[in-house]
């Protein structure tokens, strides 16, 4: 099997852009990725483009991937749809891998884009709970802050976990998201205002949440050994792992841990010889500041139900021993579900080449990361760990 | 909204009207709601039916507010205010996601005795949706 | 061989509203002699109250659901006009496909109407076992004042041949026309009254005195040989007016009257009176029940008590379990806020 090494990136702004929808979106990060590929390259080499998305805006039901490849001039291509909720950009990103270790091409475009803005409320909160199980849990009467806050409850409860600890993850970051420029909240927030935000599933407030986004990121994949015709610093792929997990939380064994993020980065670790420890910057799944804990220990960065105290000690803030979401997280960045993985792949890959936009938000050295992606409340789970 | 056809919605009623479970002649694990293959032993889809008594414990939950509601429970949030969900461990073992009903929102706690009672769950397509959802149990 | 009633269980629902509360939002509260009244939760509606009291009813005897060949639902304010209503209680409460069911609405009559739809069953195959439900929440716009006393409630009961708590001994009932009375035409959502004082009182007294004296007569017996009466209650007034032209006092009435602590149950009112009744009386005592549906009809049923036997589901213990709500909590609740 080839080794992968992913040779460009590009995300377009995320945030809310009345005038611009999924083709405007991707366009943005295509040409964003085009620019980052240092030698440049002809855009006809491009042979496959693996596109994350859930809603199409609500518009293109099918054949979304052909439109928007076409949109950016690649009319004639294996392009396809991946849909994992909002793992998709992460799984978007292991199809490309996966396509090119192969053997089967040797360019490909891991991408993704989602439009979030242009329907209404209504809408919006019918695609935030259907990603968990629609028939038990939506009809109890939850969205994805329910089922989150269900778990955060248990956490606190058999753990000990404090209010303060998910609020200090909103925190952090928020501080990191205020030294990124295509962030969608860059404003740093107090660790008051965290804790009194305004209820949303208790104990979750407004700041434990992420936003609905639109935005769109590409990263361009290709065969190891032609990496160097791009760029003398690629990014390679060490080892990516995949898992799924019982859709509904209340069929998991654990209602505490994502099995899905154990599993997932356990194989990645396993295909990279690496392990936690080994990881010198992650950019994890906060969807909500729960799921950033849950992270810390299913990624097996701190032991299950340690998380709270792994926070306090500073392990985590930009500066600390193992950074976490330098980019601002989704909490902050933004969350458009489809481009989320790939967004961390674009973070990751400018993070390990030291071209981080603001040089405040780099690691310095950061030779090995993770990036972790979650489908709706862990149905679904992409890690993939990225090397100099 | 959230869209459930009606003989998606049919198709659940044993389970929503009559808490029916089904037990693996394998292994003998309660699955509720059913799974294709038991889900305790991945091993068999031959299963007893079983009518579960609707008992059980508070697992976890969490108070829904206006923010966390789904667009077809809104209405019943703007009218009676915050309402709780629970994830409940029942008696025969499995454990499934409620709203909690007929109960002040600041009384719920993890262990806490509940079992299930008829209640309107939503309307769509101008058809009611009735199903289970938990109460408090005394005692036990 | 005796038919009665071998269990029976009472629902209220816990929200109540007190007259207080009308009386800020419209300056006065227009439902004689009752203080406060029951109202539903967001998420009930009479199916989800007929199935809980279904339940209770089985329990109270006890009686497995499988048994049971025949099955009563009465109500006017059911969620639908066309579905059968019985089906949703049937399969929540377990009760076979096979027993003959029958949805009973039209008027507030229509709790008498099941019972005795149900004991005509019985009367035909006594092996059988009914279950009769009456479950109500009968609403108005909130302009009118009819709407005033309107409340929520239910009551069940298993009809047998033995072990019986009640026996009933024999049934009357008369129907005429009476126009324009209460009513709800098809294509409307509110309820209408025409609010013809005399004419309406007119109607009441015609239909119920007919019934309540044929039962008399069949049983040559006088108003003063029953220990408890129940009377339809669309507020405290309505059965006192009937109660005095048939020689019936309002200490007769006592026990049964429970719309002070509800309101209008509708098709449920005397079936909830008459499970109150059950919860206080003696054994040998009498009970005379007159039921009335504007349009008009009532029935009247006369039972004896035979044991001292009680549901552990008393109407004493739903009136005391209560949680009062505002007037716009209320409105909110009942979906009057559009």
């Amino acid at each position: 099997m080839k080794r992968v090494a992913l040779v460009g990136a590009g995300q377009s702004r995320y945030g809310d852009f009345p005038d611009k929808g999924i083709k405007e979106l991707f366009l943005e990060a295509y040409k964003d990725m085009v620019v980052s590929v240092d030698r440049g390259y002809d855009p006809k080499m491009v042979e496959s483009a693996y596109i994350g998305n859930l809603g199409s805006g609500g518009f293109q039901l099918g054949n979304m991937s052909a439109l928007v490849s076409e949109y950016v001039g690649l009319p004639h291509i294996n392009t396809m749809r991946i849909e994992n909720a909002c793992a998709s950009g992460g799984y978007a990103l292991v199809a490309a891998i996966m396509d090119v270790m192969s053997g089967a091409h040797k360019v490909a475009i891991a991408g993704g884009v989602e439009k979030m803005t242009d329907v209404s409320g209504t809408k919006q909160k019918y695609w935030l709970g259907v990603s968990g199980d629609t028939e038990y849990e939506r009809l109890a009467g939850t969205t994805f802050a329910g089922l989150y806050a269900l778990i955060a409850q248990r956490h606190m409860h058999e753990f000990g976990t404090k209010r303060e600890h998910l609020s200090m993850v909103a925190v952090k970051n928020h501080k990191n998201g205020a030294q990124n420029p295509k962030a969608q909240f860059q404003r740093e927030i107090t660790l008051e205002q965290a804790m009194k935000g305004p209820i949303v599933a208790a104990p979750l407030n407004l700041f434990d949440c992420c936003s609905t986004t639109d935005g769109a990121s590409a990263v361009l994949v290709v065969d190891a050994e032609m990496a160097k015709q791009f760029t003398d610093t690629p990014v390679y792929v060490a080892g990516f792992g995949t898992s799924s997990d019982y859709l509904a939380i209340h069929d998991r064994v654990s209602t505490v841990t994502l099995e899905g993020s154990k599993k997932a980065s356990s194989r990645a670790y396993e295909m990279a010889g690496l392990g936690p420890k080994d990881m010198q910057v992650a950019e994890v799944h906060d969807c909500f500041t729960i799921a950033e804990l849950l992270a810390y220990e299913d990624l097996g960065f701190c032991e299950k139900g340690r998380s709270g105290q792994f926070l306090e000690e500073g392990h985590t803030q930009l500066g600390g021993d193992k950074p976490i979401n330098p980019s601002g997280g989704l909490k902050s960045k933004g969350h458009p579900i489809g481009s989320t993985g790939t967004g961390q792949a674009y973070e990751m890959f400018n993070q390990l080449r030291g071209t981080v936009q603001r040089p405040t938000r780099q690691v310095k050295g950061a030779e090995i990361g993770l990036i972790h992606n979650v489908g709706g409340s862990g149905g679904t789970v992409s890690v993939t760990i990225l090397r100099r | 909204m959230a869209h459930v056809s009606v003989p998606m919605y049919w198709r659940t009623i044993p389970q929503r009207y009559k808490m029916v479970g089904q037990k693996c002649k394998k292994c003998g694990h309660v699955n509720f709601p059913p799974k294709g293959v038991c889900k305790y032993c991945s091993a068999s889809s031959d299963f007893e039916e079983v009518k579960l008594s609707g008992l059980g414990k508070v697992h976890t939950f969490v108070l829904i507010s206006a923010g966390g509601a789904p667009p077809e429970f809104a209405e019943q949030e703007k009218a009676g205010g915050q309402y709780p969900v629970a994830i409940v461990e029942l008696a025969e073992g499995p454990k499934v996601i409620g709203q909690v009903a007929d109960v002040d929102p600041k009384s719920i706690a993890i262990g806490m005795p509940v079992k299930t009672e008829l209640r309107r769950i939503y309307s769509e397509e101008g058809v009611i949706r009735y199903g289970f959802k938990f109460v408090p149990a005394e005692g036990k | 061989m005796p038919i009665g009633i071998s269990g029976y269980a009472a629902y209220i629902p816990k929200f109540r509203i007190k007259k207080e509360e009308y009386a800020k939002a419209w300056g006065s509260f227009a439902a004689a002699g009752v203080a406060e009244k029951s109202v539903m939760g967001f998420d009930e509606d009479v199916l989800t109250s007929a199935a809980k009291v279904a339940k209770r009813g089985l329990e109270s005897v006890p009686l497995a659901p499988e048994k049971v060949s025949r099955f009563a639902l009465a109500s006017t304010s059911a969620p639908y006009v066309e579905k059968l209503l019985s089906g949703t209680v049937l399969v929540s409460v377990g009760i076979p496909g096979t027993a003959f069911c029958s949805d009973h609405t039209s008027s507030t009559r229509a709790g008498t109407e099941a019972m005795i739809a149900a004991l005509e069953h019985m009367m035909a195959s006594s092996s059988g076992r009914a279950v009769v439900v009456a479950a109500d929440a009968p609403s108005a716009s909130m302009w009118d004042t009819i709407e005033h006393p309107m409340g929520a409630g239910a009551a069940s009961f298993v009809l047998s041949n033995e072990d019986l708590i009640a026996e009933v001994e024999a049934y009357a009932c008369f129907a005429s026309e009476y126009l324009g009375e209460r009513f709800k035409p098809k294509d409307e959502e509110t309820l209408h009254d025409l609010n013809v004082k005399k004419y309406e009182e007119g109607s009441l007294l015609a239909n119920t005195i007919k019934s309540g004296n044929a039962i008399l007569k069949m049983l040559n017996r006088k108003p003063e040989d029953y220990q408890h009466v129940v009377i339809q209650q669309p507020d405290a007034r309505v059965p006192s007016t009937v109660a005095a032209r048939m020689g019936i006092t309002d200490a007769q009435l006592a026990s049964g009257l429970v719309v002070k602590s509800v309101g209008d149950l509708g098709a449920a009112s005397t079936l909830v009176g008459l499970a109150a009744v059950l919860d206080a009386a003696k054994v040998g005592d009498k009970i005379l029940v007159i039921s009335y549906g504007s349009g008009a009809a009532s029935d009247a049923l006369s039972l004896k008590v035979m044991s001292d036997r009680k549901s552990p589901f008393k109407v004493q213990a739903e009136l005391e379990r209560k949680e009062y709500i505002d007037y716009v909590k209320y409105l909110k609740i009942k979906g009057a806020i559009v």
